[in-house]
């Protein structure tokens, strides 16, 4: 293992410690560090808090700041954060108008949301849940994976509250999009959890992981790398077989970079996907490219799209401003 | 009247703990034929933690301040069985948030909250081989119990509970796993009792080894 820190079992919180000497837009709740908040609380504004765990930035945390979100708990690398974090944000961050709890579909991360849920509910502090469950090769609709889709999710729910609505009309908008998007994601190489110290799996110097999850947990198929334009064209196939759209319609392009992946590479794939998407009669507009979703040093990518309506294209073009993420 | 109130909750708790702290090796060895070997180690740690943690919370309320110390415990015992018993702790504590003092009907909410909590976590019901088959059966020995006399004193209640605890434990011997490596383990399992549900009974044993003397 070769990176840059102290010790190893201190990397979350020296993470963490770096992020808020640089940036006074952010905070911690509960004299815990884990306990990410804004610094900006707008009364009256729905509170929409993620969480989960290291090693993904900008997920989740990255996505805390103006016009997305107001708060995550932060589990070690890979770890869900504790109920009791997920409360304390939510004691800090609530405004008066509810909370939308919204986060990836992992077992542990559930568990403490649900918890922290009935504590609130104990103290009248009313609160919804919302998973994203987006990555197409990790099994059917109810156990899928969330990975880069939430990033969809996170600006509608984000936009949403920001223009004032009731946490029952953020968690519409959180849902359709979260509803209109599919990712498919594929590994190059392994990544280190700084205290384990070794790669969480192997891939040999020619192979590539097929619908790899962001934890290295296992694809559909591992094979010799293929070409981008293959690449690109299985995981639409892929993408398009479960979420078909149809010619003349519109979708947002999301290619996401693990980590590793340089930006170049992400434009050739980029590439690729606009190509075969156009060739099939689907308008495109909203086209990110770089790291939405990473597995700290892991190589490879993630494709999402996510079909459009007026709706759905007034929440993407809302302004966001957090200390990873600034559009428009 | 014999009254539970929030000055006993720390008193009933350190039982709790005495009990499991008592059984924690027993619990291991058992665990460690089924799968893990770590559950005596959980439920040690964690219920050794609680009065600890409910000298910690400054609230009036018993029933929240149980939720309250339950949701902590899930930070200090962060394994499925620690978040069950947590979850357990948490919606038992709700169930009794508008009492003041808990008596026999008190005792009865506590515990069908408790082994709803867990069943509600766990996607778990009555029969699978859980935790939830000596909790619930407790609560149902109780409930059959009150109906028959509803004066009962609490004392007289944990001793039913107790009583209901180790029959449910008893019949875990015939049941299949379905849950977590025991799954993998069938034959290991087949005429044992459960180590989970033993954990259970353990922890309401402690409760009725304390409701029994106040």
């Amino acid at each position: 293992m070769k990176k840059i820190l102290n010790k190893p079992e201190s990397y979350t919180d020296d993470m963490l410690k770096g992020i808020y000497a640089a940036h006074s837009e952010v905070k911690y709740a509960a004299d815990d560090l884990r306990c990410y908040c804004t610094a900006k609380k707008v009364p009256g504004k729905v509170a929409i808090i993620t969480g989960g765990g290291t090693g993904h930035l900008p997920l989740f945390l990255g996505y805390v700041g103006e016009g997305l979100l107001d708060g995550c708990g932060v589990g070690s690398v890979f770890q869900s954060p504790s109920a009791e974090q997920i409360y304390e944000i939510s004691k800090e961050v609530e405004a008066g108008a509810g909370i939308l709890y919204l986060y990836g579909n992992y077992t542990g991360d559930i568990m403490n949301f649900d918890m922290a849920a009935e504590m609130c509910d104990m103290d009248d502090i009313q609160t919804m849940s919302l998973v994203g469950a987006d990555d197409v090769n990790s099994g059917a609709p109810e156990v899928r994976r969330g990975v880069a889709g939430i990033f969809y999710m996170y600006k509608a729910a984000g936009a949403k509250a920001a223009m004032m609505g009731s946490l029952e009309e953020v968690y519409n908008a959180a849902k359709k999009a979260g509803d209109n998007a599919r990712t498919v994601g594929f590994a190059l190489t392994p990544c280190i959890i700084p205290e384990i110290g070794k790669p969480n799996f192997t891939l040999e110097e020619n192979e590539m992981a097929m619908g790899m999850g962001i934890h290295g947990e296992p694809g559909i198929w591992n094979g010799p790398i293929k070409t981008a334009a293959e690449i690109a064209e299985e995981s639409l196939n892929t993408l398009l077989g479960d979420m078909p759209v149809a010619e003349g319609e519109e979708v947002s392009v999301l290619i996401n970079g693990l980590g590793a992946t340089s930006v170049e590479e992400q434009y050739i794939l980029c590439g690729n996907v606009l190509d075969i998407l156009h060739s099939k009669g689907i308008k495109t507009s909203h086209v990110y490219v770089g790291e939405y979703a990473t597995s700290m040093e892991m190589a490879g990518a993630s494709i999402t799209i996510c079909k459009l309506d007026d709706e759905l294209k007034s929440y993407l073009d809302y302004p966001v401003k957090t200390p990873f993420i600034r559009m428009n | 009247m014999k009254e539970f109130d929030i000055s006993k909750l720390k008193g009933m708790f350190d039982a709790v703990a005495e009990n499991i702290t008592a059984h924690a090796d027993e619990l291991c060895e058992m665990d460690a034929k089924m799968g893990d070997g770590d559950l005596g180690l959980t439920m040690k740690k964690g219920f050794s933690a609680l009065p600890g943690l409910l000298d910690e919370i400054q609230e009036e309320n018993f029933g929240k301040k149980i939720a309250k110390a339950g949701m902590k415990m899930s930070s200090v015992v962060p394994s499925t069985m620690g978040t069950l018993m947590s979850s357990g702790l948490m919606n038992a504590g709700k169930a009794i948030s508008d009492l003041s003092t808990m008596d026999a009907n008190g005792l009865l909410r506590y515990l069908e909250a408790f082994a709803e909590g867990i069943a509600k976590r766990g996607k778990c019901a009555r029969g699978d081989r859980t935790v939830l088959d000596s909790v619930s059966a407790a609560a149902e020995k109780l409930k059959a119990a009150l109906e028959a006399d509803p004066s009962m004193e609490i004392g007289a209640a944990a001793a039913v509970a107790l009583q209901g605890a180790e029959e449910g434990t008893e019949e875990t011997r015939n049941m299949e796993p379905k849950f977590g490596k025991a799954a993998v383990h069938k034959a290991a399992a087949a005429g044992q009792r459960d180590q989970g549900a033993c954990a259970g009974l353990y922890m309401i044993e402690g409760m009725a080894n304390y409701l029994q003397k106040i």
